[in-house]
């Protein structure tokens, strides 16, 4: 009996360190987090904003006025977003981020 | 047995104070090696799973093969316990419930760093953070609170069995649920937690837990709802909620997780709240781990604490321990969290998030409070106090009405302003349909100027009705949309909305099962209850009810002795003829553990045709003086529409999770490029 127990404990302490430790060829790395993928992930909301108040708009929710009022505030926040990944992407900062993000 | 369980612990203790020191080296060191190390801690992180999986299964293996040896087995199961109640084993002691929460925890670490390629400098330090959690649990299960203690000296031939209140199928799965819901809220934690150290650019991090966060919550619902269904099916006291401190434990982080829910979404669609968000989660998270102490620690007396011990030290030292390394990297990062917009206007779905926030914080205090106040007197002036219902509802009541008013009022707010004309075209049919509830429910005599308690039901009703109109009127403005753009009929149409917008209407769907849930809660103050002790043939009249004690009877199982009485159910005075029913109030005697047990009989019945009413009956024993049987009797309307409201609200959230289809092109906004059409949140 403390042989066997001997036993499955050594097997399990083995092949546990061969899997945490046992890492053949390169690791694949993603690219670090940049300004222009978090302004990308930015217009998507306004974006996805926009497609809301258009769909409450057309739901009868919002009187024209309002309507108006809040798509060019939106619009606003928009086109100042896409000001700054143009003004980024032509100085020429990299579009995906750098490597040597960690796992 | 015990050695190899034991063994799998320890294995457990290195591979995650590896995962964490090696993580940590890994995110701070700059060098070439740093990638491997990473992924080596990522992999520890993993191996734990397997690790704690095995001491599990271990323990599980005791319990059916009756291994008293192992003194936790010994002292929570018999060889007559059923099979599911032999599983239930690992959860139903103080060592064995650690064990359970660490196997969790490891189980949604295992998912969490198999998913790491989403982004995964934020995966690393999620992962760490997870990893210090393990390791608190996993330090507790060695040193503290082992669960393969074994017995000295001579081994008895039977155990002690299992807590009689254990021994009810809810309780097979309550526990799992609940600890589903507390550990699972570890997971949003460290990633907001993660967010902030690494001062992580943008709302992706909510995106990423959005599923997380509300599976999480799920659980944590069906736990506190399923642990209301076993007090109303087994304690024979004829309620669901008695605001117990274990109870008020898993209410808490429920308050603050709603919350975050909600205002959420106001960091991701306009970024602000990022420090109110963060401190949510932050307090939730801490509140989950107040939780597990209050339930294992027996700190403060409660019929659902199932265990005594010292481990309430380690547990004050590890939130005190969470609460500096939070206020700590808040105060060096806060800059970070700036919002990005003001409250444009007090009339906006900004405000009513806002408004809803404070609303659940204050209601969370509230039972913080009320639960720790006996505590905090004891230590302070050493004298006992009690805080009772009368102090929570004195706040709960009123706070859970402004809720559901903001249920209602809330999804028919624009967001950033509402003007006037916008309020009376949205509120105009639900308001009217609010209205015509209350003046049917005058007619079938509800008079709510009768008591305070009568007007807050009423007022309660006619705001549920309102959530559920709202919910109905953003469906069929939805839905005519859609059927608009392609030509489907309505209803079609409405189940398309569903599709494309999942997370928005399932959350309407939560909403309405909510509603469903306050009016059983408006119920209560029209329960009746009756007590009489019942020979052969004698009544007992209650509400619109006779009921008639036919005979008792006994019977013996293996595991428990019982005897119930068999009760003929008619209507008031019309004993002629067959009875509605026959109805069998239960009492068990289990014989391992020497304890008694009621298990009341409940019968619903449409009392009239808006109202369900249930007919509970207790068989509360002999009276020891007369020789006689005493039966207790309550009358409590509405009741099942809280077990409806939770299966409506788990379907809104298996709703709200399912991925949405693909929007349709629509005309676009003049100035930006094309959008599609749908509907955001």
């Amino acid at each position: 009996m403390t042989a066997t127990v001997a036993f499955i404990c050594v097997f399990v302490t083995v092949s546990i360190l061969f899997y945490v430790f046992y890492l053949p060829g390169t690791l694949k790395l993603g690219p670090e987090k940049t300004r222009q993928t978090y302004l990308r992930e930015r217009k998507e909301v306004v974006y996805e904003n926009l497609r809301d108040l258009n769909f409450e708009y057309k739901a009868g929710k919002f009187p024209e006025a309002d309507y108006q009022s809040i798509k060019t505030s939106l619009e606003d926040e928009a086109a100042a977003i896409l000001a700054e990944i143009a003004r980024l992407e032509n100085a020429g900062a990299p579009t995906q981020g750098r490597k040597g993000a960690r796992s | 047995m015990s050695e190899i369980g034991s063994f799998s612990l320890l294995l457990a203790l290195a591979l995650s104070a590896y995962s964490l020191l090696a993580g940590i080296a890994a995110l701070t060191y700059v060098g070439p090696q740093a990638e491997r190390l990473g992924e080596t801690a990522r992999r520890a992180g993993i191996a734990t799973f397997a690790a704690v999986l095995m001491a599990a299964l271990v323990l599980v293996t005791a319990a059916f093969s009756d291994d008293f040896s192992i003194a936790y087995i010994f002292h929570h199961s018999n060889r007559d316990l059923s099979a599911p109640y032999k599983f239930a084993t690992l959860w139903s002691g103080q060592e064995g419930s650690l064990l359970f929460w660490s196997l969790l925890l490891a189980g949604y670490g295992l998912v969490l760093r198999l998913r790491h390629k989403t982004d995964q400098r934020l995966f690393a330090y999620a992962s760490v953070i997870i990893a210090a959690v393990q390791l608190f649990f996993l330090l507790l299960l060695n040193f503290a609170a082992h669960p393969f203690a074994v017995v000295e000296g001579q081994l008895a031939a039977d155990g002690n069995g299992l807590n009689p209140l254990l021994q009810y199928p809810e309780m097979v799965i309550h526990p799992p649920m609940l600890y589903l819901g507390y550990v699972g809220f570890t997971v949003p934690f460290a990633f907001a937690l993660s967010a902030l150290i690494m001062r992580y650019p943008g709302e992706k991090w909510i995106h990423i837990t959005r599923r997380w966060t509300m599976v999480t919550w799920g659980f944590l619902t069906i736990g506190i709802f399923l642990g209301a269904h076993w007090a109303y099916s087994v304690l024979g006291w004829g309620g669901y909620w008695g605001w117990d401190p274990v109870e008020n434990a898993s209410l808490m982080p429920w308050l603050t997780g709603t919350a975050f829910l909600h205002s959420v979404m106001m960091q991701e669609k306009r970024g602000m709240l990022k420090i109110w968000n963060m401190w949510l989660i932050f307090t939730t998270f801490m509140l989950c781990i107040l939780g597990t102490l209050l339930t294992r620690s027996g700190i403060i007396s409660s019929v659902h604490a199932f265990a005594q011990s010292s481990i309430g030290s380690w547990f004050a030292w590890f939130l005190a321990f969470t609460l500096a390394v939070c206020v700590g990297f808040f105060v060096v990062n806060k800059r970070h969290l700036e919002s990005e917009h003001r409250l444009e206007s007090l009339v906006s779905r900004e405000s009513s998030f806002v408004f809803n926030n404070l609303l659940f914080v204050l209601a969370c205090f509230t039972v913080l409070w009320g639960t720790w106040f006996p505590k905090l007197s004891e230590w302070v002036e050493n004298t006992k106090v009690t805080v009772g219902p009368p102090f929570y509802n004195s706040v709960a009541v009123p706070v859970a009405l402004l809720l559901l008013l903001l249920t209602a009022v809330g999804p028919l707010l624009a967001w950033r302003k509402t003007s006037l004309e916008s309020l009376k075209r949205n509120f105009l049919w639900p308001s009217l349909g609010a209205f015509a509830v209350g003046v049917v429910m005058i007619v079938f005599g509800v008079r709510p100027w009768g008591q305070i308690s009568y007007f807050y039901s009423f007022v309660a009703a006619l705001l549920a009705a309102l959530v559920i109109f709202t919910v109905l009127s953003e469906f069929v403005r939805g839905g005519r949309v859609i059927a608009g753009h392609t030509g489907q009929n309505l209803w079609l149409s409405m189940v398309q909305l569903w599709h494309r917008n999942t997370r928005r209407y399932g959350g309407y769907v939560v909403h309405f099962g909510v509603a469903l849930v306050m009016i059983g809660i408006l119920g209560t103050p029209f329960n009746q209850e009756a007590e009489k002790e019942l020979g052969y043939g004698d009544k007992l009249n209650i509400g619109k009810y006779t009921l008639v004690c036919r005979s008792y009877t006994q019977d013996d199982k293996p595991n428990y002795s019982s005897e119930w009485a068999v009760i003929d159910v008619y209507q008031r005075d019309q004993l002629a003829g067959a009875p509605l029913e026959t109805m069998y109030p239960e009492r068990r005697f289990y014989k391992a553990s020497q304890q008694s047990q009621t298990l009341p009989q409940i019968r619903p019945h449409f009392t009239n045709p808006l109202v369900v009413t249930d007919l509970y009956l207790v068989y509360e024993g002999i009276n020891q003086d007369t020789g006689r049987p005493i039966i207790k009797a309550h009358l409590n309307p509405m009741v099942s529409s809280i077990w409806l409201g939770l299966l409506v609200m788990i379907f809104g959230t298996v709703i709200a999770l399912v991925p949405n289809a693909s929007a349709v092109r629509a005309i676009a906004p003049a100035r930006v490029e094309a959008v599609p059409l749908g509907a955001g949140d």
